[in-house]
């Protein structure tokens, strides 16, 4: 049984719950309070990760930190379509782990600036946003021309991988840091892509996106209308 | 500074075309006005103020169902085009009151571009001086700067020869700006592109910048390029072409806003938010009474269900394009029916057939009786298409729970339409539910092919017998399971054997909803009696051979009605004192020995004195 150290209202921990769910593994949570507790910081939790960082997992004799690592190891450990970390591709593999990248810096940026208004953090919130809008207009022209191509993932190609969930968490948390999405169409498009995956889950703060096809295209897609249906 | 005024009363565009994807809701924003924009599975696309009605939460963070926009927070649900609240999850036995209709702006799709506004009238903004036999809208830019600073930079960055990434050669532009909010570049020039190894020459395009002022201080950049002929220079050359744009775009943008930066921001704009639409802002007057015809409505189109059904279609009239204000109908619920008047003077109620979203007109389904008292003989025999009849607004007396953990429609003959809407309801939103439809023939199996593709279970009962089916009935009906609803509609001894039997059998009353065709009692107006009326300090007699209602509209009491023999439920009256005769079958059999409405078209007292809240 895996064992994830768990924050509820941590982006980073919901990575890889979204994961778990998703590929469908059982596992045990054990709560760590972030925040006021700050129990990240105490001897116990220290000694299991030296950073005082949240999400960790142990399986057995095996205990893993940092949230993209665990999603590495979970994809090729439980994924038997072998489609969310694609090792055998190099060019999606290098772009798995750029996007991977891409998602750390939203992570010193649209989730610092959500630190600053809901955990109290004494960092400079406006400067967060600045960074946040910066990476957020690059990603919606990324996910714009992806579009363009039918493909509707981070990364070209059929299927979703980690990097999805690596982005979306501090994405669709953005607006807990003053940080709107209005101006991020693609973005907003792609989110509700994510959340129709199966085995999506939420966490407080985001919504589901109720019932609609997962291969949505922007123009022309065929669909019921909803004359058909009328005598 | 814009003219913020004259800005109210033009088209503005507020998104692309293609940004409005199947259920999805998109977050726009106007003159500092959000909206919620979503395009229904029929096409239609809504601009909605991005604010639910009953706790203010945004609408673009909802759900769109296809058919309605239902609100994140407490699951209000609002109808297509109308925006009319059809559905109230904390009160799911009620119908929700029609005030209940959020903002609604138009919207039009032209040059691959939504346009909308807050009270537009006049002409969307014509390309006519560019070649428009093939539009390319370009991706969207915001940029964070008034919408005044930013034609003539924009104007300096296309005409000093900027290059993109993949530009080999440089367009020269010429500039026109017929107003504030559109700039045209006139392409002199070649654009070459290398988007793949051997350099591809596409032709270079004239581009119509659209300004869309988002707020004080932001300003969208809407592009579109024009006659660039997509099949023909394949796509990958198109893709290079709308990267060029939008690479373009950013950098103008980052320019921009750098020279802006250390200027002074503005105050945002405050858009009015009226709390109710002016349509809906007007209480019914206090005098209003019988039967109402408040609307107009075109007969559009008649259909054969089967040998002796037909559908009626109607139309709101004078729905315009590119008007500020498209007439709609009053949105209506499952269940719900109209007044309809008819040539030969006669009114006769009808259920609505229409699924959810479906409020571009309203549908009836209506069998020609041979017993009709002119109501079926009239629409089936002398109405055409084209004919403009009055209608009241849609009524709902028989409003269907959402909650229920199974829903049973129980259906007689033609008393399938209240329960053909709900089935449409509660199978486009995957609520289990199963149909029973009692009918004498296979012919009078309407709408069979659409049921049988619902996820319930449809059940036909053909040719059964009195007894046949009661023992159905009894069956179906044989031991009450909690939280689940039954409703029930078709001929009254039929609705009478259901509700006996239920009760009998230890279904709780509020668990059996049920819709009488027409009252099959005679009355009996024999009795004299004295109302007081509370409120209106009156003390009036009513004599034996007339009704309570008629006594009331004599004295301008108003009380609405609409079928005036107690089955509708329309001209419900409180009662605060006294022992009401009940004469109806629209009150359950608790609610009548409660004693504290009745219904006035028919029923009567059987005290001396009754008190009403009137």
């Amino acid at each position: 049984m895996i064992i994830l150290y768990d924050y509820e209202l941590s982006g980073n921990c919901y990575k890889v719950r979204l994961l778990l769910s998703m590929l469908n593994v059982s596992y045990e949570k054990k709560a760590i309070e972030f925040y006021p507790a700050a129990e990240h910081k105490t001897d116990a939790f220290l000694s299991i990760n030296a950073l005082g960082q949240l999400p960790v997992i142990q399986t057995g004799d095996l205990t893993i930190n940092d949230s993209h690592a665990i999603l590495v190891y979970l994809a090729r450990q439980y994924d038997k379509s072998d489609t969310w970390f694609p090792i055998s591709d190099p060019v999606r593999l290098a772009q798995v782990t750029q996007w991977m990248c891409f998602a750390d810096s939203l992570t010193s940026s649209a989730s610092s600036a959500r630190l600053v208004n809901g955990f109290f953090y004494d960092l400079d919130g406006e400067a967060c946003r600045q960074e946040a809008h910066r990476l957020f207009r690059i990603f919606d022209e990324h996910l714009w021309f992806n579009e363009r191509e039918d493909h509707l993932w981070v990364v070209p190609g059929k299927t979703p991988t980690i990097a999805d969930l690596a982005c979306f968490a501090y994405v669709v948390l953005s607006e807990e840091g003053g940080i709107s999405r209005m101006d991020y169409p693609a973005i907003r498009r792609w989110t509700d892509r994510v959340k129709r995956l199966a085995g999506f889950v939420v966490m407080p703060g985001v919504f589901p996106a109720g019932p609609g096809p997962v291969h949505v295209l922007p123009a022309n897609d065929t669909f019921p209308s909803a004359g058909t249906a009328e005598a | 500074m814009i003219d913020l005024e004259a800005a109210r009363y033009r088209w503005h565009p507020v998104a692309s075309s293609t940004d409005l994807v199947p259920r999805h809701v998109f977050q726009a924003q106007l003159l500092g006005r959000e909206m919620a924009l979503w395009r229904a599975d029929d096409g239609n696309v809504n601009a909605w103020e991005n604010r639910c009605l009953h706790r203010g939460v945004r609408l673009s963070i909802g759900i769109n169902d296809g058919r309605e926009l239902v609100c994140q927070y407490h699951g209000w649900r609002y109808a297509n085009r109308t925006a009319g609240c059809t559905y109230i999850p904390a009160h799911p036995a009620d119908a929700p009151a029609r005030t209940i209709c959020n903002n609604t702006y138009p919207a039009v799709e032209k040059h691959g571009l939504i346009w909308s506004g807050e009270k537009p009238d006049g002409q969307i903004p014509s390309l006519d001086v560019l070649d428009t036999t093939s539009i390319t809208p370009l991706r969207g830019v915001t940029i964070n700067v008034p919408l005044e600073n930013i034609a003539l930079p924009l104007i300096d960055y296309y005409s000093s020869g900027q290059r993109g990434a993949s530009g080999d050669s440089v367009v020269h532009y010429g500039a026109d700006t017929p107003d504030p909010f559109l700039l045209i570049l006139h392409a002199h020039g070649h654009l070459h592109t290398s988007a793949n190894a051997q350099a591809v020459d596409t032709p270079t395009p004239d581009i119509a910048f659209f300004f869309q002022p988002l707020d004080a201080a932001r300003t969208a950049v809407r592009g579109v390029l024009c006659g660039v002929d997509e099949h023909n220079i394949g796509s990958a050359a198109l893709i290079a072409l709308l990267k060029q744009h939008s690479f373009m775009l950013c950098r103008a943008r980052d320019i921009i806003e750098s020279g802006h930066r250390d200027k002074p921001v503005p105050t945002p704009w405050t858009p009015y938010i009226p709390k109710v639409s002016d349509r809906h802002a007007s209480m019914p007057p206090l005098t209003s009474a019988g039967q109402q015809a408040k609307l107009r409505v075109r007969l559009s189109a008649i259909e054969n269900l089967s040998p002796s059904v037909k559908t009626f279609r109607f139309q709101a009239l004078n729905t315009q394009i590119e008007s500020a204000a498209p007439s709609v109908l009053p949105v209506a619920q499952p269940g719900a029916h109209i007044d309809i008047h008819l040539p030969n003077g006669l009114v006769r109620q009808y259920s609505l057939i229409n699924g959810p979203g479906q409020t571009d007109h309203y549908a009836i389904a209506v069998k020609r009786l041979d017993d009709s008292t002119g109501g079926s003989h009239a629409l089936h025999d002398s109405l055409k298409v084209g004919d403009v009849l009055a209608t009241s607004v849609p009524r709902n007396n028989f409003t269907l729970r959402r909650d229920a953990e199974h829903t049973h429609l129980i259906a007689g003959g033609i008393g399938l339409t209240p329960l053909l809407s709900m089935a449409r309801a509660l199978d486009h939103s995957n609520l289990p539910f199963t149909l029973h439809h009692f009918i004498a023939t296979e012919t009078d199996a309407i709408n069979r092919a659409e049921l049988e593709n619902m996820s319930a279970a449809v059940h036909w009962h053909v040719g059964q017998d009195v007894q046949q089916t009661q023992d159905t009935l009894s069956a179906l009906l044989d031991a009450p399971t909690e939280h689940h609803h039954v409703y029930i509609c078709g001929p009254g001894a039929m609705l009478g054997f259901t509700r006996e039997t239920a009760a009998t059998r230890g279904w709780a009353d509020e668990s059996i909803h049920f819709e009488y065709f027409k009252n099959p009692d005679v009355v009996d107006d024999s009795s004299e009696f004295n109302v007081e009326l509370a409120r209106s300090g009156l003390s009036l007699q009513v004599p034996a051979g007339k009704s309570l209602l008629s006594v009331l509209r004599e004295h301008n009491v108003g009380v609405q009605s609409s079928c005036e023999q107690g089955a509708c439920g329309t001209c419900r009256v409180e009662v605060l004192e006294g022992e009401p005769d009940h004469q109806d079958v629209y009150l359950s059999d608790t609610e009548k020995a409660q004693g504290n409405c009745l219904m006035s078209c028919v029923s009567r007292a059987r005290s001396k004195r009754l008190v009403l809240d009137l």
